[in-house]
């Protein structure tokens, strides 16, 4: 299951940031909150080829990598974020912006207009 | 920027792929130290002065590595800047000379970069990279390239024939260049069909991945003097860190906002250069920074790219640059600065550039999350 997509908004001058700051790169406050930021416009799309196709990982197994589907995505609140976008998904495109762990994941269609 | 110090001496370990297990980060390091000190004709005993940028020493240090080449020092340093960290070095190490803290240091980067030692650095790159990147999973910053290099073809109206002037120039140069990894000339053809990596990116617009080393030395004017070979001056040095904090579209770099600078406190202009040295993690960002530096001609990157570059063969990263002699992790950041020194002082043997006497090096780095964070640029000159 998915979870919400969020980002910090500086609580004094509203910026929005995605990786999260410590310190506001505007007005260098320190207090944030959490945004939804659930929608946005894919801007650009690649498919990554993995520079290696097999890794080792720690325990010494071998983990066969394949070709991923990402996408530079501008969120409606603001914030660029890099997401694995669907297999479909083309510049321009509206989508739905869901956390998967701590990255993003871009589902095709858009989300109810905001109230 | 300073009439105290020199370059003198300069060096690269092989860049191999796929070295055997014995080889080691430090076992490149040392290599270009010792090659370096070797070209500059000074004895280890005199180096009181060292400073190291590796992705892959650890569990060592600078001064563990200081140790293992049995060097005793007055004066160390370790820099984390990658693609930006040769010149941090240099910036670092002027003022130590001038100051007394040092008179003869050494300047060394490298890494074994192999698959294991690849995605180390790759995936804990940064917290940003081992949290929010890593996990889609990324694997390297080609995609972060390949979204920049869409903007700014969108932007120039530029198309992949175009971007491989830059891979095309710089392989003529790489067949002269025997430490190449890719020395054969390359056609339009070949780069048109070469693999894709991360569309538009192919193979060739990416660096080939590869263990090594490089070093210089720095020292006195006094002590540069007494040395038989010629001797290279540092005019300026400017750098600019997260100019845009990663808000922009990373089409203008921070090199933009201190060409004017740069310029003037070298006391030169675009076209006094000699011959160039742009970062070539790919060569989008070649465009980027020769734009912002100045030295495409009204911005007309077409004629900057097909003319300039390919049929004049306007010298610029005359090595091959790291998109053919290969890029050795934190060795990126002194490739060019090696490769500069060593025209400047005539050594370049069959790619010698005729007269070179000012070279302009710049250092680009350290994706901090889309784009590089880091900028630096010096002006270098043969002196006497």
């Amino acid at each position: 299951m998915s979870a919400s997509f969020t980002v910090d908004v500086c609580s004094r001058c509203g910026y929005a940031a995605y990786p999260p700051r410590i310190l506001c790169p505007q007005c260098a406050g320190t207090e944030w909150r959490r945004r939804l930021a659930d929608s946005g416009v894919v801007e650009e799309i690649t498919v990554r080829r993995p520079v290696f196709k097999r890794r080792q990982l720690p325990l010494g197994n071998w983990l066969d990598q394949s070709e991923t589907r990402l996408g530079s995505v501008r969120t409606d609140v603001g914030p660029v974020v890099i997401a694995r976008v669907p297999d479909d998904a083309e510049p321009g495109d509206r989508v739905r912006l869901h956390a998967q762990a701590s990255t993003a994941i871009a589902l095709p269609g858009q989300v109810a207009e905001a109230t | 920027m300073t009439d105290a110090v020199a370059i003198v001496g300069a060096a690269e370990s092989a860049y191999v792929r796929h070295p055997s297990v014995e080889r080691r980060t430090e076992t490149f390091l040392a290599e270009a130290v010792v090659g370096a000190l070797a070209d500059a004709g000074i004895h280890r005993d005199d180096v009181d002065g060292l400073g190291v940028a590796s992705f892959s020493l650890a569990p060592d240090h600078a001064i563990d590595l200081a140790w293992r080449m049995g060097m005793r020092l007055r004066w160390v340093m370790e820099d984390t800047n990658g693609g930006a960290s040769g010149i941090n070095m240099l910036q670092h190490a002027i003022r130590a000379i001038e100051a007394g803290d040092a008179e003869v240091v050494v300047l060394c980067s490298g890494d074994r970069m192999e698959k294991r030692e690849f995605h180390l650095m790759t995936d804990r790159y940064n917290r940003v990279s081992r949290d929010f990147l890593a996990p889609l999973p990324l694997n390297g910053p080609n995609a972060l390239f390949s979204f920049l290099t869409q903007r700014h073809a969108r932007a120039n109206g530029l198309g992949r024939e175009d971007y491989a002037c830059v891979p095309i120039a710089q392989r003529a140069w790489a067949g002269r260049n025997p430490g190449a990894v890719y020395r054969a000339p390359m056609t339009l053809e070949e780069y048109m069909e070469s693999v894709p990596i991360a569309p538009p990116l192919t193979r060739y617009d990416c660096v080939p991945i590869v263990s090594g080393g490089d070093a210089f030395v720095v020292t006195t004017r006094e002590r540069a003097a007494r040395l038989a070979a010629p001797a290279v001056g540092i005019r300026t040095i400017r750098a600019l860190f997260n100019h845009d904090q990663q808000d922009g579209d990373a089409l203008t770099t921070g090199f933009a906002e201190i060409a004017d600078d740069l310029w003037a406190s070298a006391g030169a202009r675009p076209e006094d250069i000699d011959a160039a040295y742009v970062y070539d993690d790919y060569p989008v960002m070649v465009l980027c920074q020769a734009v912002d530096l100045g030295l495409v001609d009204d911005g007309d990157l077409p004629r900057f790219l097909h003319r300039r570059l390919v049929e004049d063969g306007w010298p610029m990263n005359t090595s091959g640059g790291q998109l053919s002699a290969g890029q050795a992790g934190a060795a990126g950041g002194m490739h060019g600065l090696v490769e500069a020194v060593t025209q400047l002082r005539g050594r370049a043997g069959e790619r010698q550039v005729g007269g070179a006497e000012l070279a302009l090096v710049t250092g680009y780095g350290m994706v901090v999350y889309k784009h590089g964070a880091c900028h630096n640029a010096a002006v270098l000159e043969r002196l006497g």
